[in-house]
């Protein structure tokens, strides 16, 4: 539950004809813990939400900078409960959702035949709630394979002519729900395999709706699939609400069909988490390793308990290797801590960490030395310790650390953590993949800097490279998450969805920019963009910043360097600088100024403007990157 | 029955209407027509199944909730008439 503490607000522009697309600014968000807002967090009693939902409404409303977003849910069955539950979610993630509901059944034609409500209402996403009980091509009993593939692509053209118009004419992020089985088999165990078979053909669906998540964007799936089993078909699809209510999904169910989406929904807001900070003993293994020694801790698939610790580090191992960055805070020696690691059936191993803290101070402030030295907030934190009163310790002192209670029993620490769906990501970008190395590589380099004493020569022995071009198709994923995710070196906190960024890089009243940054030690990748927009011969700075990877090494002047080239190329004469304060970014307080711009009159506590003069001005830019060519990519 | 939901009264039946009815605690007394109610709508009847269900520990029928006409009777049909279960 997240509550804001400083200044949000949503802006609106048009520009040309071309639909609006809203800006939205997030500043400090804070958790907010009541008792009643407990019931949104694990383990969730559905029948509580459905009792409690007006209370749970009021009291999330009171929270304050709730970030406004438009969604229409197109339902192909009644979505009543589907739009209280989802608005209680958001609300919880700090999103403020205003709905459009298409009427009974009519998420084809709502988009086929352009309603004009729903055209109105510019979503900025659109949920498409349908089930298997909207799939209009099941095959007749004992078809052949021919005829079902047929249904087949029948089926999904018609799903896909939605998707391209809602995609052509809204602009909107789509989030498509796949096919839960139905109830009843009539071919029994057949289903599965026979090509009339309906659990096959849904089968089949869902693999062409993945197939066309993996290659599009702005399209994400909805695993009513997994959801729907994860509950169980029965408690799923009731047959009493069906029948009197047309609801597909059952209410107790829809809670969980709307907590999935509100996760997906705060993963493109950026809102995900980024570090998973665990404890040792008892948590990545049985035992404590001080007083039991490596060799007697429980661990490998020889000991039921030990094979539940080697399966827990294994699916943390797998986070790690998707991009959540990964810490350790114990209570122990650090030399007894590394140890442990050491185990020859430990998954885990030393440099799978990029912060690795075992000491006897308090748990709080090594989670905030952790954090200082990543570069992170406390509120992209998640703690797991077995101890509870560690645990409530850090919830106390950290309250902006999400500390689940995860309880002591290994088999049910990752079914809490998915629960929470703290790093749910919309897609698994590249850069992800590299995150954890990216911090590691960077402690490598502060070592290095300790051999110099001046910190030009240190500049200068980095062997700085950068590829800095306009957005491209290619980074589309990595730059949305990099502009909803940095908050120090961010110098408007503007926030873009995918399609925003999408609709910017194709206007050619703006100048965008990628930077990436390679070096000696390797490559940082994506580290920075910057947006302008063009206002006669003036271009206002809407976007710039940076990851905190990379601060210090000039890569800003890089930026620069090449945004006053594109200036002088396109004759625009002026750079606007803007810079809107937050409690998160005044390290770039002072960096229009250094670049060499004037302050501008226009300027307020709120909003400070700097004037640069393209062609009079004295250029400020680093001899200690040179510019690289910009890889084979496509522009958007 | 949710490991957390203990055996109901009367009372506390009357102020969970009360919640899924977005009223202020105490309002309803349960000589009330539900017809006439604010709010007595289709996310409302939802939130009586559950209530009533948990109540009572038994599976109720959308058409059983339907079929009452005054608060107490969806009192009755919990299993509350009166007095703790």
């Amino acid at each position: 539950m997240i509550a804001s503490s400083a200044l949000c607000g949503s802006i609106m522009f048009q520009s040309e004809g071309k639909p609006l697309w809203s800006l939205v600014m997030v500043l400090e968000a804070r958790p907010v813990q009541s008792e009643l807002l407990k019931e949104l967090r694990f383990p969730i009693v559905p029948e509580n939400i459905l009792r409690k939902r007006n209370s749970l409404k009021r009291e999330l409303l009171a929270q304050p900078n709730l970030i406004p977003t438009r969604i229409a849910i197109l339902g192909g069955s009644t979505t009543t409960e589907v739009k209280s539950m989802l608005e209680l979610f958001l609300l919880a993630q700090g999103i403020q959702p205003t709905f459009y509901e298409s009427g009974y059944n009519c998420y084809y034609e709502d988009v086929l035949f352009e309603n004009q409500a729903l055209w109105k209402f510019k979503p900025e996403v659109v949920l498409i709630h349908t089930t298997w009980r909207n799939i209009s091509e099941f095959p007749e009993s004992m078809e052949d394979e021919a005829e079902v593939e047929q249904r087949v692509r029948r089926e999904v053209e018609r799903y896909q002519s939605l998707w391209e118009k809602i995609h052509a004419d809204l602009g909107a992020l789509i989030i498509q729900n796949n096919f839960d089985f139905p109830s009843l088999r009539p071919l029994g165990n057949a289903e599965a395999f026979e090509s009339s078979g309906r659990v096959n053909f849904v089968m089949r669906m869902n693999g062409e709706f993945s197939a066309y998540a993996r290659n599009h964007t702005r399209f994400l799936i909805n695993d009513v699939h997994y959801l729907s089993a994860q509950v169980g078909l029965r408690a799923w699809n009731s047959p009493t609400y069906w029948y009197n209510f047309h609801m597909a999904v059952s209410p107790t169910a829809t809670v969980a069909l709307a907590q999935n989406v509100a996760a997906i929904v705060k993963a493109v807001y950026g809102r995900s988490k980024k570090c998973l900070v665990l404890d040792l003993d008892n948590t990545l293994w049985g035992g404590v390793v001080g007083d039991d020694g490596v060799q007697n801790l429980i661990l490998g698939r020889d000991h039921p308990v030990g094979e539940a610790f080697q399966d827990f580090q294994l699916y943390v191992k797998n986070l790690q290797r998707r991009g959540v960055i990964l810490a350790v805070c114990s209570k122990n020696d650090i030399d007894v801590a590394r140890e442990g690691f050491s185990h020859p059936d430990s998954v885990l191993k030393l440099d799978d960490f990029s912060a690795f803290k075992a000491n006897w101070s308090p748990k709080p402030a090594n989670i905030r030395e952790i954090a200082a030295a990543l570069n992170i907030g406390l509120d992209s934190m998640v703690f797991v310790d077995d101890n509870p009163a560690e645990r409530a310790l850090v919830a106390d002192q950290l309250p902006d650390v999400a500390t689940p209670e995860v309880g002591s029993d290994v088999t049910r620490f990752a079914e809490i953590l998915e629960a929470e769906h703290y790093f749910e990501v919309q897609k698994v970008v590249r850069d992800d993949l590299s995150r954890s190395s990216y911090y590691s590589l960077n402690a490598q380099r502060i070592t290095y800097q300790a051999n110099f004493s001046d910190y030009g020569e240190f500049l200068a022995s980095l062997e700085m490279t950068a590829e800095i071009a306009p957005f491209c198709s290619l980074y589309l994923e990595r730059i949305t998450q990099l502009i909803n995710k940095t908050n120090q070196f961010n110098l408007t906190t503007r926030r873009y969805t995918s399609a925003e960024v999408e609709a910017v890089a194709q206007d050619p009243m703006s100048i965008t920019l990628y930077g990436r940054l390679a070096d000696r030690f390797g490559d940082n990748g994506l580290v920075t963009v910057l947006i302008g927009r063009a206002i006669n011969e003036a271009l206002e700075m809407d976007l710039w910043l940076m990851s905190c990877r990379v601060l210090n090494r000039e890569m800003e002047l890089a930026m620069f360097d090449a945004l006053v080239e594109q200036c002088q190329a396109r004759g625009i004469r002026k750079i606007v600088g803007v810079y809107i304060p937050s409690k998160k970014n005044s390290m770039v307080a002072d960096h229009y100024r250094r670049l060499g711009f004037t302050a501008g009159e226009e300027s307020s506590e709120s909003r400070q403007v700097w004037h640069y003069d393209v062609f009079q001005a004295k250029p400020v830019s680093t001899p200690y990157i040179s510019r690289g060519t910009p890889s084979q990519s496509v522009a958007l | 029955m949710p490991e957390n939901q203990k055996t109901m009264t009367r009372e506390e039946f009357l102020l969970e209407m009360d919640e899924i009815l977005g009223l202020r605690a105490g309002t309803l007394r349960g000589d009330e027509k539900l017809d006439e109610l604010q709010n007595w709508d289709s996310i409302a009847l939802i939130g009586m199944i559950v209530l009533a269900e948990t109540a009572s520990d038994a599976s109720i029928s959308p058409d059983r909730i339907v079929g009452c006409s005054t608060v107490s009777d969806l009192v009755r049909l919990a299993g509350l008439d009166g007095s703790s279960l």
